[in-house]
């Protein structure tokens, strides 16, 4: 809108050169910073990188981890944004202030305090089932448990959006909640489900501080992608920190084209 | 609503596919493996139990191969083949070791040889010198096929007895269990035999003499060299030796056992590590891991910020410190240490040295952007603000430190990217980025920390800590160390 009407008057072609040497500055910034990445590293570090066994399983184990904190992410987070977005109930600003703590709360003090809770006799027990701390189940938790509040946040702004007249029409047609929640509410919310799934993905592929301290960073055990950035930073070798936060990019550019090309964007239906 | 089901269906699988993923590789599962054991005679009771308990429970079929302790020595000088060796006494493990024939060792009981004779001591033996008696028949082991023999004759000849016993012995019997046979049916008087073997027979009573009672000798299981199973055969050697399984087993058969790790299939175990250790052991480290079957998470960070971790809680069945005073800050947690190692400080300045420092003085210099080490949280800092202390630079130094760093890695890393002028790390920091960066030598006779290996005085792994310690020791191991500027400082003989 704001480019039709600075066309229209002259007058606003100050304004209109404000806004773009502000974003100008920004995306300069973004750009040169991955260019400074580029220059730093040559083809040879990143075939090198790529050839490593550690580093192709921290690949693997960023993939599939953030694939299924993904799916574990949007499985919980569509009832519970629909929860949110038709229901009032008794202490609802409290439940959605509570879901709001892992996105506030720094990255690190997420992974202390998911470290101390299965130190606890009840952790403890868990962990006599599925052994979690320092092993791979860590990975996918400390994950979860980060991502899991953005798709919540997604996925409330998506019912929020869509219209309850067709539910209520439903229900008055015959079907109970569950049903109009299945065959009204979900089908317009799947795009909106696919863009929280893609932003948990994302928060996922990126999660470190709770990894690290929650699943420590063993070379072919839990090591992801931003461990891998880190190990190879505090072995001094900074060439294949460059080359490994590369591919991170290269995935992240990936991520968006895709997400532009599903039409899809964060907040927006 | 068909699209619904069907995005509901395609997560689940997309769920199931992944986990599918995660798990393959991950099984440890040994079942179905064959292991050939070369088992002395005499150890062949609790051997019998346990590998039969271990195959039920883990499906791993342990073949053994019961003689006396030197014949199976020559068997597999001679084949180089099979997995596992146990021998009544060390001394057949020694050399097997310098035959080159041995990897791993896992001491398991001790025996003593004693005097045995037949319930009731119908013929009143009490020493040696009634083996001399004429109406004493007497029975011993081949010296060249048995354990007990060997040691028997060994000490015989030590004390001026053995050319007399010789010529009066009855029978030479290559095995101790047939020569306990022997003395079950009555064939025999008297007969030198462990007093392990003695006390599993019922009708068999011994006497212990001064002679043979100073010499105990060390039941051993060896992993041999030529095993192509290393790993199930390390697994069914933890079995054997654990202090919870196998001890049992060897209690229940008179056998003085020893104390070994605690069994698990797959033990975790935690291995604090200084930061400048890192790129020394971790490739050692994960061989390690690999070939005994065991888990170790490794933990890597300036010493000080791993003594705190200590302090709040988290107990490391090993610490390989970056400097022996930050070993000592935990000492009563851990054995005493063996020293590896030693590591140079040095100045490290970009390329050419553009700002020509040369000394520790030079850094005292105005505008000057140095990086130091924390004090409290490394080793390196500590050891770097101690010695510019004794050389009075410390105050104008650290005014030029525009940075502090839990490792000397990170130093490095930031005077690469050119946002230092010079940083005092240790000469391994700078082994690799020697094409980007100069070393400039320290001249300071205190310029070095020294790294000890030392293993938690309650970890319940202590063997198999033991076995990493020599692996580290190893001569692979120290050409990683010396490969990065260590100096190696492990005492001679090891």
């Amino acid at each position: 809108m704001i480019g039709t009407a600075a066309k229209r008057k002259a007058s606003n072609r100050p304004f209109a050169a404000c806004l773009a040497t502000v974003a100008g500055a920004y995306v300069l910034l973004i750009l040169a910073m991955l260019l400074a990445d580029a220059t730093f590293t040559s083809w040879a570090d990143m075939k090198e990188a790529l050839a490593s066994r550690e580093i192709r399983y921290a690949i693997k184990l960023s993939f599939v981890s953030s694939t299924i904190t993904a799916i574990l992410s949007v499985w919980f987070a569509v009832p519970i944004g629909y929860l949110l977005s038709r229901f009032e109930f008794h202490g609802k600003p409290l439940v959605d202030a509570i879901l709001d703590i892992p996105i506030v709360l720094p990255p690190m003090v997420i992974g202390l305090s998911l470290l101390i809770l299965f130190q606890t006799p009840i952790g403890r027990a868990v962990e006599g089932v599925i052994p979690i701390t320092y092993e791979v189940p860590s990975v996918i938790l400390a994950q979860f448990a980060v991502a899991c509040a953005f798709a919540i946040r997604t996925m409330v702004v998506t019912f929020d959006q869509i219209d309850t007249r067709p539910e209520r029409v439903a229900l008055t047609l015959g079907c109970n909640p569950a049903q109009a929640f299945w065959h009204v509410a979900l089908p317009q919310a799947l795009r909106g489900s696919l863009a929280a799934g893609l932003l948990a993905w994302a928060r996922a592929l990126g999660e470190f501080g709770p990894i690290l301290v929650f699943s420590g960073a063993t070379r072919m055990r839990t090591e992801v992608l931003p461990s891998t950035v880190f190990l190879e930073l505090s072995v001094g070798n900074i060439d294949r920190a460059v080359a490994v936060s590369l591919i991170m990019v290269t995935v992240a550019v990936v991520l968006l084209i895709i997400g532009r090309v599903l039409g899809l964007q964060e907040g927006r239906r | 609503m068909k699209s619904i089901t069907a995005a509901a269906l395609a997560s689940v699988l997309l769920l199931a596919l992944m986990i599918v993923l995660l798990l393959d590789g991950n099984s440890t599962s040994e079942a179905g493996t064959h292991l050939t054991m070369y088992c002395a005679a005499g150890i062949q009771p609790p051997i019998e139990e346990l590998r039969s308990e271990y195959e039920q429970r883990y499906g791993v079929l342990v073949e053994p191969d019961y003689r006396g302790s030197g014949t199976l020595l020559s068997a597999i000088e001679v084949r180089r083949q099979g997995d596992l060796y146990l021998a009544a006494d060390d001394s057949y493990i020694e050399l097997a070791r310098k035959h080159g024939l041995v990897a791993e060792t896992f001491h398991l009981a001790t025996m003593r040889p004693v005097i045995a004779f037949r319930q009731g001591n119908p013929k009143s033996i009490t020493g040696i010198a009634d083996l001399l008696r004429d109406d004493v028949r007497v029975g011993i082991a081949n010296p060249e096929a048995a354990a007990v023999g060997k040691i028997t004759r060994k000490l015989l000849e030590e004390a001026g007895h053995w050319a007399d016993i010789q010529a009066k012995v009855a029978v030479t019997k290559p095995t101790v269990n047939s020569l306990a046979n022997d003395l079950d049916i009555g064939s025999i008087d008297a007969a030198v035999i462990w007093d392990a073997t003695a006390n599993q027979h019922e009708k068999i009573d011994f006497v212990r003499v001064g002679l043979f009672d100073k010499a105990p000798r060390k039941v051993t299981l060896a992993v041999l060299a030529s095993s192509t199973a290393p790993t199930a055969a390390i697994r069914f050697a933890r079995f054997v030796a654990s202090r919870d399984v196998g001890r049992e087993h060897f209690e229940k058969f008179g056998f003085e056992a020893e104390t070994g790790d605690v069994w698990e299939q797959t033990p975790k175990l935690l291995l604090m590590g200084g930061g400048m250790l890192n790129k020394a052991i971790d490739q050692t480290v994960a061989e390690f891991e690999e070939r005994e079957g065991v888990r170790i998470t490794r933990i890597y960070n300036g010493c000080g910020i791993l003594v705190a971790q200590m302090r709040t809680g988290t107990q490391p069945d090993a610490y390989f410190s970056c400097d022996t005073s930050f070993l000592d800050m935990v000492a009563d947690r851990f054995e005493p240490g063996e020293i590896i190692s030693q590591n140079r400080m040095v100045i490290l300045v970009p390329k050419g040295n553009p700002k020509h420092i040369l000394t520790l003085q030079d850094l005292t210099r105005k505008g000057l952007r140095v990086g130091l080490a924390h004090p409290e949280k490394s080793a390196l800092g500590a050891l770097a603000q101690h010695m510019l202390e004794k050389l009075s630079l410390w105050d104008r130094v650290q005014k030029n430190a525009v940075v502090w760093s839990p490792t000397g890695d990170f130093l490095v890393n930031q005077i690469r990217t050119g946002s230092l002028d010079a940083t005092i790390v240790y000469r391994s920091n700078a082994a690799m980025v020697t094409d980007y960066l100069d070393i400039v030598a320290i001249s300071d006779e205190s310029a070095f920390a020294t790294q000890p290996y030392a293993i938690a005085q309650n970890s319940k792994h202590k063997q198999t800590m033991r076995r990493l310690l020599d692996a580290i020791l190893a001569s692979r191991s120290r050409q990683r160390f010396e490969n990065l500027g260590f100096e190696w400082k492990v005492s001679a003989g090891k």
